[in-house]
């Protein structure tokens, strides 16, 4: 799938999500005392702000809130190439700012249901990005 | 040192202003800059620069000047020193601060500055806010990996859900470029001053869609510096005083979740209502508004969530001509972060104190008594507001 996303290494928080992203199983942060999901970056709670998230599978699948279209720039060799980033809303609640690799701007629509695949530049590690479900 | 009068209750007021030399000026220092403007607006007030008790020091994108100031400014006994930083509502913050600091008896004269040099000769503008160049760690960082990085795109998804939401179009945010340009023009210190059409905007490059190159501010080096004193003082001084009426913040702290309004309500809705409650008055009163236009939507958005006009309905209310000179709801009456020059918050504050004092000659507005200023950073995570007037609030 062709994409630009960049690298990305681990670090001590993100360390059990990128290992279940490097099977294709996405990880958000889940309170059992709230019983709300949270973005992968929580540390507490975004509904109630309790400390006791964590780490659970989540389905993958949600629709998209909004987007932009990132024009990129043509070179001598090959014509302009562009990027589509999206705000996807997961259908546990919590929001994915995620790159749609090979869709057609036309096609994007608030709404539009989307899956979550997966991703690996050279360097990094497993990345989540949105196709068209 | 100076004897503290003691303000509890008398209020503050804008006392000077000082404006350097703007935009491509290159050879210089944030620091250089920000000691440029201080004395300058020392000399705005009839002050000299020892009779200054107090000192806040916002640094802008290159984060290189600080407290440090202070002593390049060769300034002794400070009572109030910081440095400050909450992004684009840093200006209407430190007036704030200063304020209460005043109010308080805690200093009498206090200088408030943002300097900044992002700008290098030969390099693109947008190398200077093109964010992340680290290598990016953790998942914190996977907007960055996927392509939101620097402002515009990130705004562009804010923009894009409002077109979706209320149907505001490309077409309507140019008309707020357009309007920002027509006051430009009367602007002897703007650095875009060449009137563009709606045809211009529609035409010119796209950024991040749906924002195109005319959807953007300047990027500016310079310093921008205020005087902050008594109503009391500043009544003695040289210039008319500009009295702070009210103030608020609202940082609206947007979850990555279902219920974020981000895009569709910023903080300028609660910090607003605050700033207006405040004051004493309806928004219905606001002559002038000075708002924080890092983008053409930004003003939009920000004129609804003020109360200007009904949320949604911005697009239209900017299209009407509303803005723009001669409309019935003067904004941005220096050509603002679009065509003026950019200083985060200091760029709409140093109009309103121009248009507050009746100093914008072409472009000043008849009726300014009341004048709202905005202030906005991150990405609409930040909001500061004041209301300020050239007449004592009674």
């Amino acid at each position: 799938m062709p994409h630009s996303l960049k690298a990305v290494v681990r670090d001590g928080h993100s360390t059990t999500f990128f290992e279940a992203a490097a099977e294709g199983r996405l990880l958000l942060r889940f309170s059992p005392s709230s019983g709300e999901w949270s973005e992968p970056a929580a540390r507490v709670c975004s509904v109630t702000q309790a400390a006791d998230l964590e780490w659970r599978e989540a389905s993958g699948v949600g629709s998209l809130v909004s987007w932009t279209v990132k024009p990129g720039r043509a070179t001598e060799d090959r014509p302009a190439v562009p990027t589509v980033v999206g705000l996807v809303e997961l259908e546990e609640g919590p929001w994915l700012p995620l790159q749609l690799p090979d869709v057609d701007p036309a096609d994007l629509a608030v709404g539009r249901a989307v899956r979550v695949e997966w991703v690996q530049p050279e360097g990094s590690e497993h990345l989540p990005v949105a196709v068209l479900a | 040192m100076g004897v503290v009068t003691h303000e509890a209750s008398g209020g503050t007021a804008i006392a000077g202003l000082g404006i350097t030399e703007m935009g491509k000026v290159y050879g210089r220092t944030a620091t250089d800059f920000a000691v440029e403007a201080i004395t300058l607006a020392a000399a705005d007030a009839g002050l000299a620069l020892s009779e200054i008790d107090g000192l806040l020091v916002n640094p802008g994108v290159k984060n290189d000047t600080d407290l440090r100031l202070q002593s390049t400014l060769q300034m002794r006994d400070a009572r109030l020193l910081a440095t400050m930083q909450g992004f684009g509502s840093s200006a209407g913050q430190m007036v704030q601060y200063a304020s209460m600091a005043i109010a308080n008896g805690m200093a009498d004269v206090v200088a408030c500055v943002y300097a900044d040099a992002p700008l290098t000769e030969g390099k693109r503008a947008g190398a200077s806010y093109g964010g992340q160049k680290r290598a990016m760690e953790g998942v914190q960082s996977l907007q960055f990996a996927a392509g939101l990085q620097a402002a515009p795109e990130r705004y562009a998804v804010a923009a894009r859900r409002h077109m979706e939401a209320y149907g505001t179009t490309s077409e309507q945010l140019g008309a707020v470029a357009v309007a920002a340009r027509q006051w430009a023009s009367m602007n002897p210190d703007a650095q875009m001053r060449e009137p563009i059409t709606l045809a211009d905007h529609q035409e010119s490059r796209m950024i991040a869609d749906p924002l195109r190159l005319l959807d953007c501010c300047l990027v500016s080096n310079g310093a921008v510096a205020i005087i902050v004193t008594s109503s009391d003082r500043a009544e003695a001084l040289r210039q008319p005083p500009v009295h702070v009426w009210g103030w608020g913040q609202a940082h609206p702290g947007y979850v990555n979740r279902r219920d974020s309004e981000f895009g569709l309500v910023t903080g300028a809705a609660p910090s607003g209502a605050d700033a207006l409650a405040m004051a004493g008055v309806k928004v219905d009163e606001i002559d002038v508004r000075e708002l924080y236009d890092c983008f053409t939507y930004t003003t939009l958005v920000t004129l609804e969530d003020y109360g200007f006009c009904a949320k949604g309905e911005g697009g239209e209310f900017v299209a009407s001509g509303a803005i723009a000179p001669g409309g019935s709801h003067p904004t941005n009456t220096g050509g603002g972060e679009l065509s003026s020059f950019y200083m985060w918050g200091m760029t709409p504050l140093s109009e309103a104190v121009i248009q507050a004092r009746g100093q914008g000659g072409e472009r000043q507005v008849d009726k300014h008594d009341l004048v709202m200023v905005s202030g906005n950073g991150g990405v609409l995570d930040f909001h500061s507001t004041l209301v300020v007037s050239p007449h004592r609030k009674s």
